[in-house]
């Protein structure tokens, strides 16, 4: 192992100032404090170095050391990572944070390890819900004939369908342009990245369904992590789960300043009650979680839920 | 060797024109589909951008054997022609070696992402990155061939224009 | 230290003669090499750069440019620009300006609009008597209109990487008047150039004619048409637009003019694949190039000398256009928009400039960088549409690029041309 002074490069698609990148941005402080400046953090924010399946694909072969990702990009190679994204699986926030920062979180960041990964924390997301051109969605039929942009996902295109609208695949780029001009009804989303995108101002019914409330995730380069002493590694893990709270802190207020800012612009909102959607995405649990594993975790999972 | 190359050549153009049309084709499905059917081919995007891949690089390759990628020439047009050839010798050079690089790089991204899948079609990801490996090979191929040509005093023949 | 190497490696590669695509390549192979970064990093960028959905507008609207010319289309869409401009000198060049912005009001992609007028207008223009680097000069400059007239993708990127909150739809209507100012000032320099180069002015056909030749290039006008209409009323995206464009086409050609045989069909199409490969190839290098280039601190150590120099507001503004021309010259201009962003607005805000404003400033510098050597994708498509030389067509594109600096300084200073519209809707 290195006893040499080591630079680890992080990459995020957030922008500089997005609770992720500032998380990381910590943990590297908190790195160097503890390391006595033998590791710190160089972050490169904004998607510079590449769009995060493709910079998960240098990670893995050791071009960038530390990434944050989504868990969709994940998904077609580490296949518990589907599990947190099923739609409706979580009942609250606090639900998510305590599946993922106990048992069953820890068993998807060992997942990673065969893949040339290291999982080391989950980060919030909030919750994705739906937002339209043209009317609030109070209910699974209200759905019924819009076209909804989705990432290019089997698991979101069958859970449209599943609650009765279009799914239209959509690229990232032409979403505005799209809901602009009607080649797409709406999309979904999480609040920070509603306003953001400024999509609001295209499409200003957002419907808290908070469909997917799937976590992000920091992962380290497997080659970067083996040229590390067993001290390192156990000091990295230590101050990744040590940003965990502080992200959260932003994460929480960055939720309620976009939230109100959105709102003041005239967005108007719903909160549907998602009893009548989960029923309808019982399919699409069947046909992705397909492995025993999968299940046992969504067992466990669902039996840490506090409102049971 | 001159056989086999204007083989490549015709065969990459063939294939690559081959996959323009097909990508034409789907995506033109995507829109339509759209109207037709409730719900649009969730394959159609990645199926695209999957052959085009392909084409592109395919017919990048035949460019090396046709001369067509452009270049800035003043400064080997500006010299005697001993020095000259050199030059271009040492350029037909760099492009073999990037092809052969191109051959190894994309080689390695197969294997390291073949467990991996592309969404909505199920492929494995590594498949995308084929041509890269393919593509490089010939590159490497058509670069040898220039420097021979050089080397005896000649030119490759353009085959299409 | 790397990224000199980098840079200068790329400088001897261009110099002695190996095509742009893979001194770019090749100059950042070696660099990763010496980085001791894996190879296959090198390659994964590559593949990822060119495999990017709104890239695929490339290929089709060459395709269906090369198709236009081959079944007649595009000629009949002349013989009414010639009706329209026939006693102008150099008329074909204020055309293709005009047609450009009509194009650019479309499909906001400047590669697009470059391959779709390039290959109808640039035969038409060398017929003429017009030399290919004239044609090349007036649609490769005129093609950056389609970044600032709306809609432009372009900004929608721009919006995303600001760190403060920026209309997109404010940003749209910023974008019409500098659009149409340096429009004008593109065809008011088409036209200089054409008198001093003596290019014919033509003689109006009489009425007559003219509605014959309106009637006849009907089909392929429509093509516009069907464009704009379909993007502006949802039924497609820009990308699939493009693809649109390419098999309306065929059915005309087959149906209506019944000129498109199965020969000329595969005519087009290699040869729509010949322009794309080699745009493309360079889209992929030049990714490999981009990512070293950040990775090694490219963009910051730039705007890091910035701000020591003054604090001047007009002189920072200068340095601004300057830094984002030479980072421009570099790269291409999404990455460059997403790099550059958050360094610069701030800077930029702080001394008082309004963030809608700094976009259109963004998009006019960084479209610049499009047409200008090292790397710049409209360049070089429209010298391999065009079939000139990029060295013969720099050397007197001077006139052109005075007028779009001009203009650029004007929007710059004049927060007014692009904050007025705006204003008015608000
Ligand atoms: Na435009
Ligand atoms: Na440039």
């Amino acid at each position: 192992a290195s006893r040499d002074a080591r630079l680890l490069r992080a990459v995020d698609t957030h922008p500089d100032g997005y609770p992720t990148v500032e998380a990381v941005k910590h943990m590297g402080e908190l790195l160097a404090q503890r390391s006595g400046g033998r590791l710190a953090i160089e972050h490169y924010a904004g998607g510079v170095l590449g769009q995060e399946r493709d910079a998960l694909e240098i990670t893995i072969f050791g071009g960038i050391d530390l990434n944050r990702v989504n868990l969709a990009p994940l998904n077609p190679i580490v296949p518990e990572t589907v599990v947190p994204g099923l739609p409706f699986l979580f009942s609250s926030t606090q639900h998510m944070r305590s599946a993922m920062d106990g048992e069953p979180g820890r068993r998807i960041l060992d997942a990673l390890e065969p893949h040339g990964l290291i999982g080391l924390c989950f980060y919030d997301s909030g919750g994705r819900s739906f937002y339209t051109t043209e009317r609030l969605i109070e209910e699974p039929e209200d759905l019924a004939g819009l076209k909804i942009r989705v990432q290019s996902s089997d698991l979101f295109v069958e859970m449209v369908s599943a609650l009765g609208g279009n799914p239209t695949p959509m690229d990232f780029g032409e979403v505005y342009q799209g809901l602009m001009q009607g080649t797409v009804d709406g999309a979904e989303n999480n609040w920070p990245s509603y306003e953001s995108t400024r999509h609001f101002e295209v499409a200003p019914y957002y419907s808290e369904t908070r469909h997917v409330m799937a976590p992000e995730i920091l992962t380290m380069s497997a080659i970067s992590w083996d040229r590390l002493s067993e001290d390192d590694r156990a000091l990295i893990r230590q101050c990744a789960q040590d940003s965990v709270p502080y992200m959260r802190g932003l994460w929480d207020a960055k939720v309620e300043q976009s939230r109100a800012a959105v709102v003041a612009s005239g967005v108007r909102v719903a909160n549907p009650e998602i009893s009548a959607f989960q029923q309808r995405v019982q399919p699409v649990w069947d046909r992705f979680v397909a492995t025993p594993d999968m299940r046992a975790l969504v067992a466990d999972i669902q039996a840490l839920d506090p409102a049971l | 060797m001159s056989v086999l190359s204007r083989f490549l050549s015709r065969m990459s153009l063939w294939f690559s024109a081959f996959g323009l049309v097909m990508m034409t084709a789907i995506i033109g499905w995507q829109v339509v589909a759209r109207y037709l059917l409730a719900n649009a081919p969730a394959w159609a995007e990645q199926a695209a951008l999957f052959l085009m891949l392909w084409f592109i690089l395919f017919a990048a390759a035949a460019g090396v054997r046709e001369g067509f990628h452009i270049r800035l020439s003043i400064l080997q047009d500006s010299l005697a022609e001993g020095r000259r050839q050199l030059m271009a010798i040492a350029c037909h050079a760099i492009v073999g070696a990037f092809g052969i690089a191109m051959a190894y790089g994309g080689a390695q991204l197969v294997v390291e992402t073949w467990e991996h899948t592309i969404p909505t079609l199920g492929l494995p990801r590594g498949l995308s990155y084929v041509p890269l490996a393919v593509a490089g090979v010939i590159i490497a191929f058509f670069a040898g061939e220039h420097i021979l040509a050089e080397r005896k005093g000649s030119k490759v023949e353009p085959l299409w224009s | 230290m790397e990224l000199t190497v980098l840079l200068l490696l790329l400088a001897v590669l261009l110099a002695i003669g190996v095509p742009v695509a893979f001194a770019l390549g090749a100059a950042s192979v070696a660099t990763f090499l010496l980085l001791d970064i894996p190879v296959v990093v090198a390659f994964q960028r590559m593949a990822a750069s060119m495999n990017v959905f709104t890239l695929m507008a490339i290929p089709f609207f060459v395709f269906a440019g090369d198709l236009m010319a081959r079944t007649g289309i595009a000629e009949r869409l002349v013989r009414v620009a010639e009706g329209a401009f026939g006693r102008a000198r150099g008329g074909l060049g204020q055309v293709d300006v005009g047609a450009s912005m009509m194009f650019g009001a479309v499909s906001g992609s400047a590669v697009a609009s470059v391959s779709a007028m390039g290959s109808t207008l640039m035969p038409m223009m060398k017929e003429k008597g017009y030399d290919a680097d004239y044609a090349v000069n007036v649609t490769i400059t005129a093609a950056i209109l389609g970044i600032l007239i709306p809609p432009s993708h372009n900004m929608i990127i721009y919006a995303a990487a600001s760190p403060v909150s920026v209309s997109v739809g404010d940003l749209f209507l910023a974008g019409i008047v500098p659009g149409l100012l340096a429009g004008a000032a593109l065809m008011f320099v088409a036209w200089r150039v054409a008198i001093r180069r003596g290019y014919p002015g033509g003689t109006f056909p009489g009425w007559r004619s003219f509605t014959k030749s309106l009637i006849a290039a009907f089909p392929g006008l429509m093509t516009a048409l069907i464009i704009v209409f379909g993007i502006l009323l949802g039924v497609f995206t820009p990308t699939e637009s493009s693809a649109v464009a390419v098999i309306y086409t065929i059915v005309i050609g087959v149906l209506v003019y019944r000129s498109l045989g199965y020969i000329a069909f595969v005519e087009a199409a290699s040869s729509a694949v010949r322009t794309t490969a080699m745009v493309m190839l360079i889209i992929g290098t030049a990714g490999m190039f981009g990512w070293l280039f950040a990775l090694l601190h490219g963009p910051e150590m730039l705007s890091g000398g910035l701000t020591a120099v003054s604090q001047d507001p007009a002189v920072i503004m200068l340095m601004i256009l300057l830094v984002l021309l030479v980072l421009g010259a570099f790269m291409d201009m999404a990455p460059l928009i997403i790099i550059t962003t958050p360094i610069f607005l701030p800077v930029a805000v702080a001394t008082g400039v309004d963030p809608v404003h700094f976009g259109i400033i963004m998009m006019l510098s960084l479209g610049i960088g499009l047409v200008t050597p090292p790397v710049g994708s409209v360049l070089f498509v429209g010298c391999a549409v065009g079939q000139a030389k990029p060295e013969q067509v720099v050397r007197t594109i001077w006139p052109f690029y005075l007028a779009l600096m001009i203009v650029l300084l004007l929007v710059a200073y004049l927060p007014s041309l692009s904050l007025w519209l705006p204003e008015q809707f608000n």
